[in-house]
């Protein structure tokens, strides 16, 4: 483009696309978020052949093929593995809203996990300045639930 | 209720896809010229002798610079093809049932899709004289063209 164009006005469409969309959970991932919804526990179901807990839950033990039937309440406090520090301000999906930078998202491990199983999730913006690798933690739960992940509203460090 | 069933439940959602679409300085000045001066241009390759509606940098053909190479159409024309849509979705720029057409200006070697507003839809004909009627209010997109309906014979 030369100079002679530059002041040429130039069109730009922005628009924000609204997606409806509809989740069917299935029994075994509904179990864990209607556990989070009512009763504000983290429910991981656990192989009854190897003993490894997997969070979120899914039908099968990914390592040994059978069904995963048995249930464990994990947490709710535990020990941060690790994190991340995001300043790219990304947009959030369900709304379209550019999400407040710094976020930390972080994998903990929820004490009486079995296994390698840490949930993920964010971190309160308020520990931002505190947080490290071993740090404990707690969750902690929105006050309105709707069987989502997002009732889990972050983690807290607790120390 | 079995526990099975219970634990089943639908969650209702929505996805939010923001993005930006860029005209580009040729796109740019064709809506322009329709905002601004009601006026539809089109560019034309003098080497293969073919005018192209929407503009385009370059010539499919010869690959030709165009950027230069801009004439005014008349906004009158011909249906070349069209379909009727039926299915209401979100973002359709006006409400099912309607006819998309393909219609290619005067003196144009390429036709461009739009409404076409003929009444009953039954009216729809490949052949059919049509022209441009221009948007009222301000748009920023292809829609300063509103419509095209059919001229009056």
């Amino acid at each position: 483009m030369g100079d002679a164009k530059s002041d040429q006005e130039l069109i730009v469409s922005r628009q924000v696309l609204s997606i409806p969309q509809r989740f069917s959970t299935g029994p075994v991932m509904g179990r864990f978020l209607r556990e989070l919804r009512d009763n504000r526990r983290i429910m991981a179901n656990r192989c009854p052949k190897c003993g490894r807990h997997q969070l979120p839950p899914r039908e099968v033990c990914a390592v040994c093929h059978v069904e995963a039937t048995e249930w464990d309440a994990l947490g709710p406090e535990g020990t941060l593995r690790d994190f991340d520090v995001v300043y790219y301000a990304s947009p959030d999906p369900l709304t379209g809203e550019t999400r407040e930078t710094p976020y930390v998202l972080c994998w903990a491990d929820l004490d009486g996990t079995q296994g390698d199983a840490p949930l993920w999730h964010l971190l309160d913006p308020a520990d931002l300045g505190r947080v490290r690798r071993g740090a404990r933690v707690r969750v902690v739960f929105a006050d309105e639930r709707e069987g989502t992940t997002g009732d889990i509203k972050h983690f807290e460090i607790i120390e | 209720m079995s526990q099975e069933a219970e634990n089943a439940f639908v969650i209702e959602g929505k996805m939010a896809l923001p993005y930006q679409y860029f005209a580009g300085a040729t796109g740019s000045k064709f809506i322009v010229a329709l905002r601004d001066e009601k006026k539809i241009l089109g560019v034309r390759c003098e080497k293969c002798g073919k005018t192209f509606v929407p503009p385009r940098q370059t010539c499919e053909r010869c690959f030709s610079d165009l950027t230069d190479a801009w004439i005014e159409l008349e906004p009158t024309g011909e249906v070349t093809g069209f379909t009727v849509i039926r299915y209401a979705e979100p973002y359709q720029p006006v409400t099912p049932p309607y006819v998309l057409a393909l219609i290619k200006l005067d003196g144009a070697d390429t036709p461009i899709a739009h409404l076409l507003d003929c009444g009953d839809l039954a009216n729809a004909r490949v052949g059919m004289r049509v022209r441009a009627v221009f948007s009222e209010e301000r748009k920023d997109n292809i829609l300063e063209i509103a419509r095209f309906e059919p001229i009056e014979s």
